[in-house]
């Protein structure tokens, strides 16, 4: 292990430990465990969901994307953006309104249904599941790059997979969404840093975006694949165009992915999963108000746009300036062919050692780390309010006092970050890479498709439409969650054609299937009694104008705005 | 545990009938179909303008990108960011005047402040 790595692992553990310590809980309250005591303000929660949002996914993933699909992989970065447009208009203000701990207990009380709130948990458990794995995947590969070495006789990839993990799950566990909340502002303002600086790097020397993208799109784009005589060597592969079959698929033009179809079905499956991702939403339970919620939004949007933004212009970056910098470098000619890369997730890392040596390395690692641990943060938290909460507190032991329900949010915390451990290290990215170029940001697409398919609609319905009923909502759900998970899984057996792209992000189809299936439903049963009361709490201001009354009187204290 | 009701009609002063809500949320609704149909109709342009359009992607504009490059790479997220923005500020301005008219009648503190103004 360098003197970089160590240092660079030891700068993660101080700011996380260190943060988690300082805003630790100060008592063993639910409100205080799983909300942060419904005090963070704007500007807070808007940095803490970036980065909660902001995963491995979209800071080795995206960059991966373009790298090995040009254009098409912008794509990704697109609709992960445009997830909060509808979180925006459509959720935000209303779902903080209304309260609760979860998007299952919202749903739940919403419904006044303890079936649809139960349905709701495995739902949201599946989506929790689907994007937990590839968090830990991102781990085990920055500390495969970083370190290099394993731990008590464990490959590298594991050892990383294991502690990031960990280190993650002790942290939520024992600092509940106040030490969460902070870690995650603390931790976006530093993965963006890290952005920030590769990218003045990059420009500073002389790299010219135009120019770049120009010069990458005069031949067919080409990527590696395991072939030759055993299927062990790697050798350039040129993609297919997707968009115009017979001609050369491009870096600066689109098809080398996607076909028309495929492009609109990505943006439409990450675009309207974000509104349905537990993790990301239940942050909005911890805002003062409801207008809060809104405006925390607005700078979300503005936040990660810039974000993304860069991710997709070092990408470009990566792959105009590896092929020139291969000689004289040994390190780099072991992770690539003809001068591009094997495993794409490594094209931010390999920039950032390319121009800052082992500390740029060390800087790039570690915000990929912070980057898998903030996400890893906010999924356990939510899976531990979904069995802490919403299944133990509500139906196994509903007298259970406030220590005895955190202590349960503690264990289902463990767990779950065990489960992921254990489904990360099966799954080693280099065997799926043929198949799915960047591992990484495919398998987050999973869980966006069951957001995106099952949950979005029935929280939207249930927020804008009053006659939505619990039978129509748990038909949604079900509904919504089998088909996306048939679709999906279907895709990897079929050959790559419109309708595997179709199938491969099945929002498009399956959220319209899944709005229907709750309008006929609701239309045949009766609607909630408690309705009127749910709309004038989630749609009235009340609440909002009481906190910000409170807030005045009490100058200096809570954002309420 | 349910949580505290911050809005629970507990306070007299601080509440909304009914009918307010209902009219507010109209209006709510509608700005936000508004928008989101909008937004539908800007990320669906991409690919229709892609397949009908080779200047789309063929001509070279902002620093040399094609126009589809400047879009998938930093425009659309300031759309975005703009539409969020114009949609935040219609909605909250909305709420402010359908709801809470009561409530500034009764609250002596927000009565005093029209007052100084």
């Amino acid at each position: 292990m360098t003197s970089t790595a160590v240092v660079t692992l030891a700068a993660v553990l101080v700011i996380v430990l260190g943060v988690s310590f300082l805003s630790r809980p100060r008592g063993p309250s639910t409100v205080d465990f799983y909300l942060a005591g419904q005090r963070v303000g704007v500007m807070t929660n808007s940095w803490a969901i970036c980065g909660d949002y902001l995963s491995a996914a979209s800071f080795l993933g995206v960059a991966a994307a373009v790298y090995v699909s040009g254009l098409d992989g912008a794509w990704y970065a697109v609709g992960f953006a445009a997830g909060f447009v509808p979180v925006l208009l459509l959720i935000a203000a209303p779902l903080r309104r209304f309260g609760e701990f979860s998007l299952a207990d919202f749903l739940g009380r919403r419904m006044e249904s303890a079936p649809v709130r139960l349905a709701s948990v495995g739902v949201v458990q599946l989506v929790i599941l689907c994007y937990l794995v590839p968090q830990s995947v991102g781990g085990g590969i920055t500390w495969e790059l970083l370190v290099g070495q394993g731990l008590l006789g464990l490959s590298p990839y594991a050892t990383g997979v294991l502690l990031s993990t960990a280190v993650v799950a002790v942290v939520v566990a024992f600092g509940g969404m106040r030490g969460t909340t902070w870690n995650q502002a603390v931790q976006f303002l530093l993965l963006f840093a890290a952005l920030v600086w590769l990218a003045v790097v990059v420009t500073a020397d002389g790299f010219r975006y135009g120019d770049a993208v120009h010069s990458l799109s005069q031949a067919p784009l080409a990527n590696p694949t395991l072939g030759g005589p055993a299927g062990q060597e790697w050798v350039l592969t040129e993609e297919t165009n997707q968009m115009h079959p017979g001609e050369p698929a491009l870096f600066g033009e689109p098809g080398a992915r996607y076909g028309p179809l495929g492009q609109v079905a990505l943006v439409v499956t990450l675009g309207l999963g974000t509104a349905g991702l537990p993790h990301v939403m239940n942050r909005y339970f911890t805002s003062p108000t409801g207008k809060a919620a809104r405006t925390t939004t607005v700078w979300v949007l503005m936040l990660i746009g810039a974000f993304y933004a860069m991710a997709i212009m070092l990408g470009t970056a990566a792959r105009d300036i590896i092929p020139d910098a291969v000689a004289g470098r040994p390190w780099l000619e072991e992770l690539t062919i003809n001068g591009v890369l094997h495993t794409p997730e490594h094209a931010l890392p390999v920039l950032g050692r390319i121009y800052g040596e082992q500390s740029g390395l060390g800087l790039i690692a570690a915000a990929a780390l912070i980057a898998a641990m903030s996400t890893v943060a906010g999924l356990l938290l939510a899976s531990a309010a979904t069995w802490g909460h919403d299944v133990y507190e509500r139906h196994i032991n509903p007298k259970a006092t406030q220590r005895q329900a955190v202590w349960a949010g503690r264990i289902t915390t463990l767990l779950g970050a065990a489960l992921a451990a254990g489904l990360a290290i099966a799954l080693r990215p280099e065997a799926f890479a043929p198949a799915m170029p960047s591992l990484v940001a495919t398998m987050v697409t999973w869980a966006f498709a069951v957001a995106g398919s099952a949950l979005t609609p029935v929280l939207v319905l249930a927020i804008w439409w009053h006659r939505t009923t619990a039978a129509g909502s748990l038909a949604g759900l079900l509904t919504g969650a089998g088909l996306s998970v048939s679709m999906f899984l279907t895709a990897g057996l079929i050959e790559v054609t419109w309708l595997r792209e179709l199938l491969a992000a099945p929002t498009l189809v399956v959220a319209p299937i899944t709005v229907a299936v709750v309008v006929l439903v609701s239309l045949r049963t009766s609607a909630p009694v408690g309705v009127q009361a749910h709309w004038v709490q989630m749609h009235g201001t009340a609440a909002d104008r009481r906190a910000e009354r409170m807030a005045r009187l009490t100058r200096g204290g809570v954002d309420a705005r | 545990m349910t949580l505290p009701e911050v809005g629970a009609s507990s306070d007299r002063e601080v509440r909304d009938t009914p009918a307010e809500v209902d009219a507010a949320f109209r209006a709510q609704r509608a700005i936000a179909l508004a928008y989101f149909f909008l937004f539908l109709i800007l990320v669906a342009a991409f690919p229709l303008l892609t397949l009908t359009l080779q200047w789309w992607t063929g001509a070279r504009v902002l620093g040399g990108l094609s126009p589809g490059f400047v879009a998938a790479a930093g425009g659309l997220y300031l759309i975005f960011a703009v539409v969020g923005i114009a949609a935040a500020r219609l909605s909250a301005s909305v709420e402010s005047r359908m709801l809470g008219g009561q409530q500034e009648l009764d609250d002596p503190e927000i009565s005093a402040e029209e007052v100084s103004r």
